[in-house]
């Protein structure tokens, strides 16, 4: 669903998203078990030949082979005791002939005086005579070494038979082995084995790692403000799931940007126009002013003179009502910011008094400003709490000018700290001369309740106000 | 060209600039009227005071002034504006040493003119009369007229006086004055100054219990009057 003038979102190919990324990786995973386990075979034995080169060559070197230990040793018996009865000459005939058959074998006989025969070949370690020590070492340092040793009784089975006894002799690497080097290449298939899964873990870690990272740095990139307090765009990575949110977070962001735009242009707009409308209101009434003035310099009749006075105070009045209606408006649409500071008030108050003492002196309205020393904070904007006391102020002279009184004091209000303008006037209820559509006061509570105080006024049936300004909370 | 009477004036509208710079003359003011912000900051440079129009043609007032007072800091600059006061106190007054909001009535202008004159400039070769005292500003000079005889004042005492004598007329603050004169924030119940001026008072009132130089402002502070 697309709204019309929505972002330039590309249309979504399957192969860019997340999902066809990781079904690849887990197709890839399904389809290389089965060669993985030859592949991982072919690998080991590829590194055993490598690394142990020498244990195959040796192996290859081989060329004769006589069988089984087993075999060799019935053969050998069989050949014993068919030479029962033998001359001596004729053992060493067919002892011979079988050294033909076996050329890497030692044969040699010992007759039944302990003599020895023949050797094929000759080795100084066979005693020409053998006594029966001898006979014992020599079986005892035979047993199962190499070479493959075995003797046999001439013409006895089992027993000697008086002819003596026949020996041969075979280094066992001429002995048929079983297939212990065939283990030596599959020593490593575990490892490729292990190695290859672990390939396949680290690819998913990777592509879950990538897409967390994405997610983190989209979150930390949205919760980033600007330096006009708007989320900043974020940039664009791959165009995936995760691309497309931020395609559409940075649309959701320029959208904001740009109303956050409009409302300033209309907000200026608005302002220029309060400013134009100011401008054109006051500079006739300026000119006006001033034209009125060179009267003075006229010689006037009493009537006259008193007339001037009459439109110069209108002046005012009407410069005033305009600077309450466009001030109202620029406050009542929430376009003044106020900068809300601690401050002491009675501070304030003492310098705006200063302000307006030479004019009740001139109205002859008596001051009692009666403040204490410690200070009072509260958290204001000194500019707008000037303009409360300010309309106050010029309320006071205006319509209870007659009382001829101002009092400004701190008193005890519902528990709280209250500042206290007080006047002798004739109250709110009398028709004040100068009476005017109360935008001073609407603006004074505009600006009272943006600093979180409040106005309270009690008037007297015998005259006087007082008007009492606190903390709402 | 009077010395230091001299007022720089930048007026758009030809009614008001006329009739604004005429009745300034006639107060004893040399007044140069600049109908635009263009050769503003060149003019300023032998003038004592500086009367700006917010809304000028081109360059806004703000501008101008902003110029003016970055050239020349010590030259006071008086804000005319016929805009929304809450709109401009906002943007104007940073700079700008004192504000007023057309329609003004001339007398008015003319206070306010001679306060930042007084505050701002160079102390006025003719000494200023203050019922018994005569006041040489210039040299620095107090004089009992009736006796003749010197007033010496001590550093703090004098520059009290000096203080209130700048802002001859209006109502100073406690805060205001131990803040001008110290250069330090004033702390609450602080007796420092009431000591001092109770010292001043002694030196410079015929009857110090009823003073006629210092007034004090019940609740508000203390003020010098011609």
């Amino acid at each position: 669903m697309r709204r019309p003038g929505g972002p330039p979102f590309k249309k979504f190919k399957f192969r860019n998203s997340l999902l066809s990324r990781y079904l690849g990786i887990i197709g890839f995973a399904l389809v290389f078990i089965p060669i993985l386990i030859p592949v991982s075979f072919l690998a080991s034995w590829g590194v055993s030949r490598v690394l142990f080169p020498a244990d195959v060559e040796e192996k290859t070197e081989i060329v004769r082979s006589y069988g089984s230990g087993l075999k060799l040793e019935n053969a050998w018996h069989n050949e014993a005791l068919s030479l029962g009865g033998k001359t001596p000459e004729e053992i060493n005939v067919r002892l011979r002939a079988l050294k033909q058959d076996y050329p890497d074998a030692v044969i040699f006989w010992v007759d039944g005086d302990g003599l020895t025969r023949l050797q094929l070949p000759e080795r100084a370690s066979i005693p020409s005579k053998w006594r029966p020590e001898d006979a014992i070492t020599y079986m005892k340092q035979a047993v199962n070494s190499d070479p493959f040793t075995t003797v046999a009784f001439i013409g006895g089975k089992e027993q000697a038979a008086g002819q003596g006894f026949m020996v041969f002799e075979l280094p066992r690497k001429h002995l048929n082995q079983s297939t212990v080097t065939r283990e030596g290449d599959a020593r490593f298939y575990g490892f490729f084995m292990f190695l290859m899964f672990a390939f396949f873990i680290l690819l998913s870690y990777l592509f879950f790692r990538d897409i967390r990272k994405r997610l983190l740095r989209l979150e930390s990139g949205m919760t980033r403000t600007g330096p006009n307090g708007l989320p900043v765009r974020i940039p664009m990575g791959r165009p995936d799931e995760i691309g497309r949110l931020e395609l559409a977070f940075n649309h959701m962001v320029d959208e904001l940007d740009d109303s956050r735009r409009r409302e300033r242009e209309e907000e200026e707009l608005r302002k220029s126009l309060i400013s134009n409308l100011s401008h054109d209101l006051r500079t006739p009434l300026t000119v006006l002013g001033g034209q009125l003035y060179s009267f003075h310099k006229e010689p006037l009749s009493d009537q006259g003179r008193q007339s001037l006075a009459l439109m110069e105070t209108k002046i005012n009045d009407l410069s005033g009502l305009i600077d309450h209606l466009l001030s109202y408006n620029l406050l009542a649409s929430g376009r003044y910011a106020l900068n809300l500071e601690s401050r002491d008030v009675l501070r304030v108050v003492r310098v705006s008094a200063a302000a307006w003492y030479p004019l009740w002196e001139k109205a002859g309205i008596e001051a009692d400003i009666n403040l204490p020393e410690t200070p009072l904070h509260w958290r204001i904007d000194e500019q707008g709490f000037r303009r409360v006391l300010d309309n106050l102020f010029q309320n006071l002279v205006r319509h209870a000018g007659s009382g001829g009184y101002v009092g400004i004091s701190v008193e005890q209000r519902h528990g709280r700290t209250a500042l206290v303008i007080a006047d002798r006037g004739p109250g709110l209820g009398a028709a004040s001369p100068a009476k005017g559509a109360g935008l001073g006061l609407q603006i004074v509570d505009l600006l009272l309740r943006e600093m979180g105080l409040v106005r309270e006024t009690e008037s007297y049936a015998e005259g006087g106000t007082r008007v009492f300004i606190y903390p709402a909370v | 060209m009077i010395p230091g009477k001299n007022i720089l004036y930048i007026e758009d509208d030809r009614e008001i600039g006329e009739w604004v710079s005429e009745d300034l003359k006639e107060r004893g003011y040399s007044v140069t009227w600049l109908t635009s912000g263009e050769r503003a900051v060149e003019e300023a440079a032998s003038c004592n005071l500086v009367i700006l129009d917010v809304m000028l043609p081109g360059l806004d007032g703000f501008t101008v002034g902003q110029r003016i007072k970055k050239q020349y800091s010590g030259l006071p600059v008086l804000m005319l504006s016929a805009r929304t006061s809450i709109d401009d106190k906002l943007q104007g007054l940073q700079f700008a040493d004192d504000y007023l909001t057309k329609p003004f009535h001339p007398d008015e202008l003319a206070a306010r003119a001679e306060v930042l004159l007084r505050r701002n400039g160079a102390p006025s070769a003719e000494p200023l009369e203050l019922r018994h005292l005569l006041v040489y500003e210039k040299e620095n000079i107090i004089k009992n007229r009736e006796s003749g005889e010197e007033i010496m004042l001590t550093g703090k005492q004098f520059h009290i006086f000096q203080y209130l004598l700048r802002h001859l007329g209006q109502i100073m603050t406690k805060e205001q004055i131990y803040e001008a004169v110290w250069g330090e924030p004033y702390l609450d119940g602080d007796k420092t100054l009431m000591v001092h001026i109770r010292h001043l008072r002694e030196k410079l009132e015929r009857d110090p219990a009823v003073p006629e130089i210092i007034e004090t402002i019940r609740g508000i502070g203390y003020r010098v009057r011609v």
